[in-house]
């Protein structure tokens, strides 16, 4: 029962951290593009994530350190930064594109200006993490995500043909230019760099050790997993209704559609309210990223649970951010647009979160036995040499389908 | 400098003028512009179809509708404003004209659906208009592309 319930960390990482608006956004747009047929890109980015979040969780638990400490050790000072600045810049931009996912939410659930709904996001998300434990946002953001079941639901309501969606699991690839830039970024969107950020951290704020390396593998296994459904079911549901009616979801809104089609008043309801709380936890996960990249690089005092007043300017770096995202927000730019950018632009920054991590997790001087065992080594090295490729390929790809648009 | 001639505007005038007369079908809107166009208008209305249908069952929330409504409306008169603003190719004047009435059409019934989102009849009845309006804007692709319509 304890490792039920300890499992927390790796559900809030799998709904407030793999599935957010990237992966909202992304898997809705390649099921209504291309059907059934970036099934694989989607399950081939939740199994890169979960073997790369046991290593940060392994490399936490075994040596107390995080992921951005490990990153400047191995790298040193200038390139630490240079992967420091990198980071930062697409951290800010995924806070900027959650935090205006959630207001778009709100808006759509009470209908009032959308720019008092950012600035009500962010006063709501300072309070939550002012009054909340770490373990109580990660319970009340990780929980009620769990509502994005009902698109699992949607599908099998819509009852597809099963055989073409098994079909879409299988490998493919295709010349089409815009086929390439979705794989990227369905790929990109479950392999963004906050994600191992935040978990490594958390596991630190936590205070996991040896004895939690169970724990990591079952966070990694089952919370990664379960965030794999759930974005497999958004293609799924998105193939089944947009694609044969061209429709192109360009809007967060249009994603809860279908399981209004479904489900009527009560499935909108439960698409939306699931879509609040994973993109809510995901504005916290990202700017807490920010904030742990800073002060860690840095060497300050870091942490939820040491507090403002021990922690000042982890405190203080984190709702910078949270501002400098609103005022992203409230200049215009469409938190769609923000979300393609953000996604695109991980990709880049990838390599230099990814290496460090696979180095260090491999370093029998380092981790002792709990190295990098055979299977681990392979799957890390096969998933860092596709992630150099798409690093190469995602700004190409981006401006050549003029972002998507074709 | 205010008064005085200035020849290599003059000249350019010229230039473009004798261009002008010489290409009159040349346009800055072109077919596959166009046909880009009216599938997006094609992929709103369809959208438009699935929110009003939700209206028609009263299976949807009204701040949703009406959000919604207004979002893609939104995207329905920047689309009818793009392309009446263009100068299209002279074998595409007619279908960019019929492409601005559809998506004119689109921004209206998507008013109405931001004015009624919990009336059910209406709801009825701006599904079916929808559905028809998808039906004009897929003419269009079709008669653009020489394909048939889907």
């Amino acid at each position: 029962m304890k490792s039920i319930l300890k499992i927390a960390l790796g559900i809030i990482a799998a709904l407030g951290g793999f599935l957010d608006i990237g992966d909202l956004v992304f898997n809705t747009q390649a099921g209504a593009l291309f059907r059934y047929d970036l099934l694989w890109a989607v399950a081939l980015g939740t199994l890169g994530i979960a073997v790369y979040a046991e290593m940060c969780g392994r490399v936490a638990a075994v040596t107390g350190r995080p992921v951005f400490d490990v990153i400047r050790m191995r790298l040193g000072f200038g390139p630490g930064l240079v992967a420091l600045v990198a980071s930062t810049v697409v951290n800010l931009l995924t806070v900027a594109a959650e935090l205006g996912g959630l207001a778009i939410i709100l808006q759509l659930l009470f209908d009032a200006e959308f720019s008092l709904f950012v600035v009500l996001a962010a006063i709501g998300l300072v309070i939550v993490v002012a009054l909340l434990p770490f373990g109580g946002i990660e319970r009340i953001f990780g929980y009620c995500g769990l509502m994005m079941i009902v698109f699992v639901a949607t599908a099998v309501h819509q009852s597809p043909d099963w055989g073409e969606v098994a079909h879409g699991f299988i490998p493919s690839l295709s010349s089409s230019k815009l086929y390439l830039y979705f794989v990227v970024g369905v790929f990109a969107a479950a392999l963004m760099p906050y994600e191992v950020h935040f978990y490594s951290s958390g596991a630190v704020e936590e205070g996991w050790d040896k004895s939690s390396l169970r724990e990591n593998r079952l966070n990694a296994a089952i919370g990664y997993a379960l965030g794999g459904v759930l974005a497999c079911a958004l293609v799924v549901v998105s193939g089944y209704l947009f694609h044969p009616l061209g429709v192109e979801p360009g809007d967060l809104g249009t994603v809860a559609l279908p399981a209004q089609g479904a489900y009527g008043e009560t499935g909108l309801l439960l698409a939306l309210g699931g879509m609040m709380f994973c993109v809510g936890g995901a504005a916290i996960d990202s700017s807490f990223s920010a904030s742990y990249n800073l002060a860690q690089f840095l060497g300050w005092e870091w942490g939820r649970y040491r507090g403002p007043k021990i922690a000042p300017r982890f405190t203080v770096s984190w709702l910078i951010f949270l501002f400098l995202a609103m005022l992203i927000v409230l200049s215009g730019i469409n938190p769609v647009e923000i979300t393609e950018y953000s996604v695109v632009f991980a990709v880049v920054a990838l390599p230099m979160t990814y290496l460090p991590i696979l180095m260090i997790a491999g370093d029998r001087s380092f981790m002792g036995e709990h190295a990098n065992g055979r299977i681990s080594t392979t799957l890390g090295w096969v998933y860092f040499a596709l992630i150099v490729v798409l690093a190469v390929a995602a700004v190409p790809l981006l401006l050549m389908t003029n972002g998507g648009g074709g | 400098m205010h008064g005085r001639r200035r020849p290599g505007i003059a000249a350019a005038l010229v230039v473009l003028g004798i261009f002008l007369c010489l290409f009159p079908g040349c346009g800055d809107l072109s077919r596959d512009e166009l046909n880009r166009g009216v599938e997006s208008l094609s992929a709103l209305a369809a959208q438009g179809e699935l929110i009003a249908n939700g209206v028609a069952r009263d299976a949807t929330k009204s701040t949703y509708t009406r959000v919604m409504a207004k979002t893609l409306g939104g995207e329905a008169e920047h689309e009818a404003e793009k392309l009446a603003d263009a100068e299209p190719e002279a074998t595409v004047k007619s279908e960019r004209n019929a492409a601005v009435h559809v998506a004119a059409e689109l921004a209206d019934l998507f008013s109405e659906l931001q004015t009624f989102p919990g009336d059910e009849h209406h709801g009825v009845l701006v599904e079916k208009h929808m559905g028809e309006v998808k039906e004009q804007a897929d003419a269009i692709v079709a008669r653009l592309t020489g394909e048939p319509a889907k």
